[in-house]
């Protein structure tokens, strides 16, 4: 970090973070509210969590590569498949999205920082915290020292199955005790975000000239203080029935056997969105600036989000269509979820108009992005099929879900992750990440991703169900795992490719210069990476492109909007 | 934008602090306690206590602060050199706010509109060509809704059901204008042949989807539809439909001028030159 230092002694004692040792160093970072260094503290976790949930993965498909395999036996499977989706989900997904969110969101409205600096550091923590907690269940789940008691609940961890009588010793705690610690953190941010956005804009900066990112983190930062709260509500709700004899969900004693299905997706269903819109604020960001165009439709673009992000509230319940709702229901659930498929089409259309007639640059980020367009559509695609009920009904807990999901979670915003990192690496550590390492990763990833998700989708049609450790030969799977676990294989040697590319561009990576891919946003008009204190005067904006404005003063953008 | 510093002015920031850290790892260990031990939540709910008061006393009664000394300013960002030379559309340059004209949102209804009575005009031909009857065709529609027609006999399918026949009516009309609209929006997005992709694309396309997810979907209803009459009716719409758009005159699109003028609010300058406006 390029910030100098006084403490106690003045700014003639000036520490240099780069001369401290080691400890004193990690010392630096533990104790920092600096918003750069703990959206990075985020994302460096998340991609941590996100090598080890993908070994998880890995494994998942080893044993499902050939039938009858006995490499895992069926409660380690378990656990592994609930270990990779809570890890995806809350120590993957999550944090490095607010990772980004907290790194660009300040540099992007001209801030010195978020509003709550130090509850930042909590929020941070208190995840950092959780994910070790949820860990530890591997060697505490059966007791203190009851080793390979993981969860193995699945990442919906439904009651009553989750109640006590159903699911002993301690596991099941663990997931809830560290979820619920994850989503306070998540909670904090996304208050911190929202009062930064509309509280510590530059001068000029209005909400129709902040930068889409912007808009979008706030739409998530709204959704989370709305969606997170039922989730944690359940999870009281269910240590109370395991700690306390409490009856929410236990049917034998007036409890109800589908209101943890109602909390969960509640909450769960948004989370889909809370995860995938900031894949379209970084696909908003980078599209218009290898496109060399500005974002077709700004308004349109926003709009479409805050639409996105109020009618994914409505649409929890198409995850329980095979509960046996009433008809009414089914048809209010089913309409609902297509609506949304109306912004999201107008969102794609957007991105296209952006790209149409632009004089494209094929760099790395592009490339994840166009990748994330096409398989974006297929996921929205499947996502109709299966807000359709009677087709629900036959392919619910199938494969075709799994690839369905995977699409979305793996195909958008992972894609995106990936997209992001190329995009704003320079700008977090002044260096480039190799483009030909780059290029390998992507296409092997691409290559990985497809060989893997789409025949899944087949499986599922042919009927293999889902979370289930084996099968048997001769019902026309065989073919189908075996080419979707080399899928997994291909994608584990990409990302063993971006881990190379990120140690060694961090080591030696060509220097990057301040704004090395020619944008317009605030971000890049600071140093890479930036000081502490991000701007030394803060900057005044007239239009939604101000370095634009700066490079070209013969045709600025404030003439337009 | 200026984004210059001044050296000899430092710039204030929040200390760093190991409280919040403190306070996390306290709340963390009370809930491990509860499925460890309950010296576990002590230790933390001493260590939660000590991270909320140190935190305050970070903040109040005055936020703890401290000076960071400025670095060197960023390099200046200079002109471009070289001239904006993206794009062509319009007299925006390289802001190609597309498209320029479009068709009115009247014109999508008409469209929808005649297409329907198109579609209606083959599907009841149909219906008296294969079935000898004026109403099945309208049934078939309307027991998409109706369960209780969902596996009726081809008889009662011919006969005339009142309740079906205003139900079928309602989807027909509703389904026509909507998809009509969509035509008025979509056709001038379209760069070359609007006759070709409404009249074959389109139909082909709504009607491929259909036919491969209906045996799925509804498999009753799937077996009712006659395939290439559906086509038919299909390409009917399309071709009305298109054919009524575009001879309808295009309108330029709005989209460059100023919210204000947009919705008619009259002020001097709102529609100027405003290069000169800072």
């Amino acid at each position: 970090m390029a910030g100098t230092i006084d403490r106690e002694m003045g700014l003639d004692a000036v520490d240099d973070l780069e001369q401290l040792p080691i400890l004193g160093r990690l010392h630096e970072w533990v104790i920092t509210v600096d918003h750069k260094r703990l959206g990075l503290m985020y994302i460096t976790g998340g991609l941590f969590f996100f090598l080890v949930a993908g070994l998880q993965a890995a494994t998942i498909r080893l044993q499902l590569a050939v039938p009858n395999s006995g490499i895992v036996p069926p409660q380690v499977f378990n656990r592994l498949l609930t270990m990779h989706g809570t890890a995806m989900v809350f120590l993957v997904g999550m944090p490095i999205l607010t990772g980004l969110f907290n790194y660009l969101v300040p540099l992007m409205i001209g801030a010195r920082d978020l509003a709550f600096p130090r509850l930042n550091a909590f929020g941070f923590w208190l995840w950092f915290f959780g994910a070790l907690l949820l860990y530890f269940s591997y060697i505490g789940g059966d007791g203190l020292y009851g080793a390979g008691s993981a969860p193995d609940v699945g990442w919906f961890a439904y009651a009553p199955l989750t109640e006590l009588p159903f699911s002993r010793g301690n596991s099941t705690d663990y997931w809830i005790l560290s979820i619920l610690l994850t989503t306070v953190g998540s909670t904090a941010t996304a208050a911190n975000i929202v009062s930064s956005v509309f509280c510590m804009r530059c001068e000029g900066m209005t909400l129709t000239k902040m930068p889409v990112l912007v808009w979008l983190a706030t739409v998530v930062s709204f959704m989370i203080l709305v969606a997170l709260p039922p989730l944690s509500a359940a999870q009281v709700m269910l240590l109370l029935d395991r700690f306390l004899g409490a009856h929410f969900f236990d049917t034998q004693a007036g409890g109800s056997a589908v209101l943890w299905q109602h909390f969960f997706w509640i909450f769960g269903h948004p989370e889909v969105y809370i995860l995938v819109i900031p894949a379209f604020a970084f696909a908003s960001e980078i599209i218009p600036v290898f496109s060399r165009k500005v974002i077709f439709g700004y308004s349109v673009m926003v709009a479409a989000s805050c639409a996105i992000g109020f009618i994914s509230m409505s649409v929890w319940a198409h995850h329980m269509f095979s509960v046996g709702m009433t008809p009414a229901g089914n048809s209010f659930f089913a309409a609902s979820s297509m609506l949304v498929g109306v912004p999201t089409g107008i969102k794609i259309f957007n991105w296209l108009g952006t790209m149409w007639r632009g004089k494209l640059r094929f760099k790395v980020p592009m490339l994840f992005s166009i990748a994330f367009l096409f398989q974006f559509l297929v996921a929205g695609l499947t996502g109709i099929m299966l807000a359709v009920a009677p087709f629900d009904w036959q392919l619910t807990d199938t494969y075709f879900v799994v690839a369905h999901f995977h699409y979305v979670l793996v195909g958008a915003i992972v894609f995106m992750i990936f997209a992001a990192i190329y995009y704003w690496f320079p700008k977090a550590t002044g260096r480039m990440l190799s483009e030909r390492l780059g290029r390998w990763h992507f296409w092997l990833f691409v290559i990985g991703f497809h060989l893997t998700f789409d025949t899944e989708h087949f499986a599922g049609m042919q009927g293999m169900p889902r979370r289930i450790y084996t099968y048997q030969p001769g019902r026309g799977l065989e073919t189908l795992n075996f080419v979707a676990s080399i899928g997994a294989l291909v994608q584990g040697i990409a990302v063993l490719i971006f881990v190379i590319n990120v140690v060694r561009s961090l080591r030696s990576g060509e220097p990057a210069g301040d704004d090395p891919w020619d944008a317009w946003t605030l971000e890049w008009s600071t140093t890479s990476p930036p000081p502490e204190y991000n701007f030394a005067t803060l900057p005044v904006v007239r239009s939604r492109r101000p370095l634009w404005d700066l490079k070209h003063p013969d045709d600025p953008d404030w003439r337009y909007e | 934008m200026p984004v210059e510093g001044n050296p000899d002015n430092p710039i204030e920031a929040p200390a760093p602090t190991p409280w919040p850290m403190l306070m996390a790892l306290g709340l963390t260990l009370v809930f491990a306690g509860l499925v460890t031990n309950v010296a576990v939540t002590l230790v933390g709910g001493v260590l939660f206590i000590s991270g909320a008061v140190g935190w305050f006393g970070e903040v109040l009664p005055v936020e703890h602060r401290e000076p960071l000394r400025v670095e060197a300013a960023p390099a200046a960002i200079v002109p471009a050199t070289i001239g904006v030379d993206y794009l062509h559309v319009g007299e925006l340059g390289n802001r190609a706010i597309l498209p320029l004209e479009i068709y009115s949102y009247s014109a999508g209804i008409k469209g929808g509109i005649a297409g329907g009575i198109a579609m209606a005009g083959l599907a009841v031909l149909q219906s008296v060509v294969v079935h000898h009857s004026l109403w099945y065709t309208a049934n078939v529609l309307a027991a998409t809704v109706l369960a209780n027609l969902a596996n009726a006999s081809t008889a009662t399918l011919s006969s005339f059901i009142p309740e079906a026949f205003v139900v079928a009516l309602i989807i027909h009309a509703s389904a026509s204008i909507l998809v009509g609209l969509l035509y008025g929006v979509m056709l001038p997005m379209f760069p070359r042949y609007p006759a070709f992709w409404a009249a074959i694309v389109a139909p082909l396309l709504w009607t491929g989807l259909l036919w491969s997810s209906l045996s799925v979907i509804n498999p009753v209803l799937d077996a009712r539809i006659e395939w290439r009459w559906f086509i038919l009716c299909q390409i009917a719409f399309g071709a009305v439909a298109g054919f009524v758009v575009n001879q309808t005159e295009r309108v330029t699109t709005m989209q460059h001028l100023p919210f204000a003028v947009r919705t008619g609010i009259e002020a001097p300058g709102l529609g100027g030159d405003r290069e000169g406006q800072n």
